[in-house]
């Protein structure tokens, strides 16, 4: 872990253009688990790359695999066929250079604000001075500052999202994976959260993977947006995001947003009536079951 | 409603509950004084309160209590820590809990007090068979609790842990058991309760002891008032026991 | 703890005998094993801890004695009339109590504080009031089971289904009606409970209260047992007194898993 000094990345050339080499390569990604119903294949040869300092938007349905995606490529399950590679270094199992943001409440309840965000440095064997002062840095960073003493069950829920982001941050990942960590907020408080998101992202030049079903919050944030099919998930279609940067929330209600967000609904609306259709079947099924 | 309207209203019950009960106690006083109760089974109520302070000058109520509380603790600090070292270890090994978890729900609900003779046997007419007791009544809540706390960590402050690579021990330390501290002191509140329930009541059955004892003695020599004023103050003590304990439990749990 | 979704690996999977068996079986074995070492080495003096075989022969000696079943008919006895009216007065001062929010103010605390203290120490007074035989005995039981059960059904008054109330009065059903049809219905489970617990404590009460003072039930045997420092028959006693005690509370909480399935 780097001494405490700037925390902006040395320079990366522009994100956009994906000939700069990949740090995070996913391979053929498939899948599979055993219910009592059968195999459920939860994705199938999913395959992304994700360039250094780009934004990479993951949006599907649900049921399309989102969540296994998610703890596939942050190691957290195992047993599928295919290859995660972090900077050309094959991953199996948790890694330090990928963070991962939780959809849950994820903050230490019995830790103050300052407590949680300086874990992974106290893990890492940080003095307590160091750790408090590089912690007391993420804290700002997510707007935070003055409230290092606080226990997060004092916090609103978005406050606490932002406490688990600073505390992943603070382990300054290489990558940055989070899974819908907005999904239980109110529409403006994700907004406003979004703007956050890209102030951090811009400062630190951060490559992060959103996971998300909201196509709003996808085309705010992402460089590229990957629309997955319903089950078995798959890669329907990668858009690229082509708004100006530095962004704010305000983009929302410009007439190239609209586009991109009619476009991708457009490709999600087919995945998502599928996913519904599904589940009425599978209701109806099981209440014959029981009857 | 003002607000001290309500309050009135909501203490008005207790206002009343509290005088009913002195009214049934001045009833008995009454019935006893005419005849209709007999005054060598139930005494006066008058009495009784004027025992209270003969019984805690002469029967060495400061001491006795000191000594249960001793005992008391020392039952406490054993459940506590073999009920959460169990309790660990049943949760740290599946297999382990899966085996005997039945078998510690069993026992919590087994009476165990009926072993004080075989105590006795083992341990003499001492304090040791009393604490022994305590600790052996107190042992299985604070187990079950303990493992109930561990296992219900919830699951994404565990994947946080994994996603940070931390190793079982860590995981333990950092992460299952803040989580599951809450519900240990549940348990060990609970077993600190059975524990004193049970130390009293061997104090009185093996005429041993502080308080328990006293009172066993003071029916031996058919003292009635200084029997029930002996009474009534463990009850006393036993409340207030209970009432800290349940502070407690809510200060260490201050935001839920 | 990661998944898989692959089947378990074939040496863990033993269809015959569950690993868990293998376990329980391993542990009883094991304590067994120390016991007799300890009965064999005399660590602790002679007869604290007899040899297993000895404490088998007591249980069987015991089991066939036609005057332990007289003594345990006794205690069965005195424990059952203690339930019924220790359990009668509980539910309808439970009900009153869970009924009425100004009662339950003025009084409900009262029983939530006596809950836990031991109740053996108001021994002397119930002797006073019903003798050295029996009724003592009965009486122990009465308070000790009076408690859990009264503060259960009052919690549980408050857990009804409100709408089922105003059901109940737009039928114009007396209180008895309301009682049997509505309430105690709707209460399965918290009486369930309280009756379990309930139980629990009369066991000890009343088997305690023999045990101090008493010349017949089972808490007289035991401490008798201890008296003439017979201790393979104090063993014996305490196993048959812990397997039926385990037994009838697993009955009774079988009993009340059965009523909540069936009324779902």
């Amino acid at each position: 872990m780097s001494s405490v000094t700037p925390f902006k990345r040395g320079d990366q050339s522009s994100v956009r253009s994906s000939t700069a080499e990949p740090i995070l390569v996913v391979e053929n990604i498939t899948k599979r688990f055993e219910t009592p119903d059968g195999v459920l294949t939860a994705v199938e040869g999913v395959s992304l790359t994700v360039a250094p300092g780009e934004f990479l938007g993951v949006i599907g349905p649900s049921g399309c695999g989102k969540s296994t995606l998610f703890n596939v490529i942050g190691g957290l399950t195992g047993g599928y066929d295919g290859r995660v590679s972090v900077a050309g270094e094959t991953i199996s199992g948790p890694h330090q250079s990928i963070g991962m943001v939780f959809q849950e409440e994820s903050t230490f309840p019995w830790r103050t604000v300052i407590d949680n965000v300086a874990f992974p440095l106290e893990i890492a064997g940080m003095s307590k001075a160091a750790r408090y002062e590089k912690a007391r840095h993420f804290v700002n960073l997510v707007g935070l500052d003055g409230f290092e003493r606080r226990y997060p069950a004092e916090l609103s829920g978005g406050m606490r999202q932002r406490v688990s982001m600073a505390r992943t941050l603070a382990s300054e990942p290489k990558i940055l994976l989070m899974d819908e960590p907005f999904a239980a907020l109110d529409e403006q408080t994700r907004l406003l959260l979004g703007d956050k998101v890209l102030q951090i992202q811009q400062q630190l030049q951060q490559t992060t993977l959103l996971i998300t079903h909201n196509i709003t919050e996808a085309v705010q944030l992402s460089d590229r947006v990957l629309v997955m099919t319903y089950r078995p998930g798959k890669v329907k279609r990668i858009v690229d995001i082509d708004l100006p940067r530095p962004r704010t929330s305000e983009i929302v209600s410009s007439e190239a947003f609209g586009h991109y967000v009619a476009q991708i609904w457009s490709d999600l609306r087919e995945e998502a009536s599928r996913g519904m259709h599904d589940d009425e079947a599978r209701t109806r099924h099981a209440g014959e079951k029981h009857a | 409603m003002t607000a001290g309207a309500l309050a009135r209203r909501r203490s008005f019950p207790v206002l009343l509950g509290l005088v009913m009960v002195v009214a049934a106690i001045a009833l008995v006083e009454v019935l006893i004084r005419v005849g209709l109760i007999n005054r060598f089974i139930v005494p006066l109520p008058s009495q009784i309160g004027a025992s209270f302070e003969r019984v805690i000058v002469e029967e060495g109520i400061p001491e006795r209590f000191w000594l249960t509380l001793r005992e008391a603790f020392w039952a406490t600090l054993l459940l506590s820590v073999f009920g959460v070292g169990i309790g660990v270890l049943l949760h740290r090994f599946r297999i382990l809990r899966l085996a005997t978890e039945t078998w510690v729900a069993a026992f919590a609900s087994a009476p165990t007090v009926l072993m004080y003779p075989l105590f006795l046997v083992i341990f003499g007419r001492s304090a040791n068979t009393i604490i022994m007791m305590g600790f052996v009544a107190g042992l299985a809540p604070v187990i079950l609790k303990t493992v109930e706390g561990l296992a219900s960590t919830r699951r994404v402050l565990i994947d946080v842990g994994r996603s940070f690579k931390l190793t079982p021990s860590q995981l333990y330390w950092k992460i299952y058991f803040p989580a599951a501290l809450p519900s240990i002191f549940v348990g060990i509140k609970l077993g600190m309760i059975f524990a004193l329930i049970n130390i009293v009541g061997v104090e009185f059955l093996i005429n041993f002891g502080g308080l328990g004892q006293l009172i066993n003695e003071l029916a031996e020599r058919y003292d009635l008032p200084g029997t029930y004023a002996a009474i009534c103050f463990v009850i006393l003590v036993s409340v207030l026991f209970f009432i800290i304990t349940e502070r407690l439990e809510r200060w260490l749990r201050p935001v839920n | 703890m990661a998944e898989t979704g692959q089947l378990t690996h074939p040496a863990l999977a033993m269809p015959a005998v569950s690993r868990v068996t293998v376990l329980r079986v391993a542990i009883l074995a094991t304590i067994l094993v120390v016991w007799e070492a300890v009965a064999a080495s005399g660590l602790l003096f002679r007869d604290v801890v007899p040899s297993l075989w000895v404490i088998g022969r007591a249980v069987a000696n015991l089991l066939v004695e036609n005057d332990f079943y007289w003594h345990l008919g006794v205690t069965a006895g005195e424990i059952g009339i203690g339930l019924v009216i220790g359990g009668t007065a509980g539910l309808v001062v439970g009900i009153v109590l869970g009924g009425s929010r100004f009662l339950s103010r003025a009084f409900e605390h009262y029983l939530y504080y006596l809950g836990p203290t031991p109740k053996i120490i108001f021994f002397p007074v119930m002797i006073m009031w019903f003798g050295v035989g029996p009724g003592s005995k009965v009486a122990m039981g009465t308070i000790s089971c009076f408690f859990p059960i009264a503060l259960s059904v009052a919690a549980g008054m408050r857990q009804i289904d409100d709408v089922l109330i105003r059901v109940g009065r737009s039928f114009r059903a007396n209180t008895w009606q309301m009682v049997t049809k509505i309430y105690l219905p709707a209460m399965r489970a918290p009486i369930v409970n309280g009756v379990r617990l309930g139980l629990g404590v009369a066991i000890i009460g009343t088997l305690l209260a023999e045990t101090k003072l008493s010349n017949r039930g089972v808490g007289f045997l035991i401490i008798n047992s201890y008296s003439t420092f017979n201790m393979p028959r104090m063993y014996s006693l305490l196993i048959v007194v812990f397997v039926l005690s385990i037994g009838v509370n697993t009955l009774v909480s079988r009993l009340g898993n059965l009523d909540a399935v069936k009324t779902r």
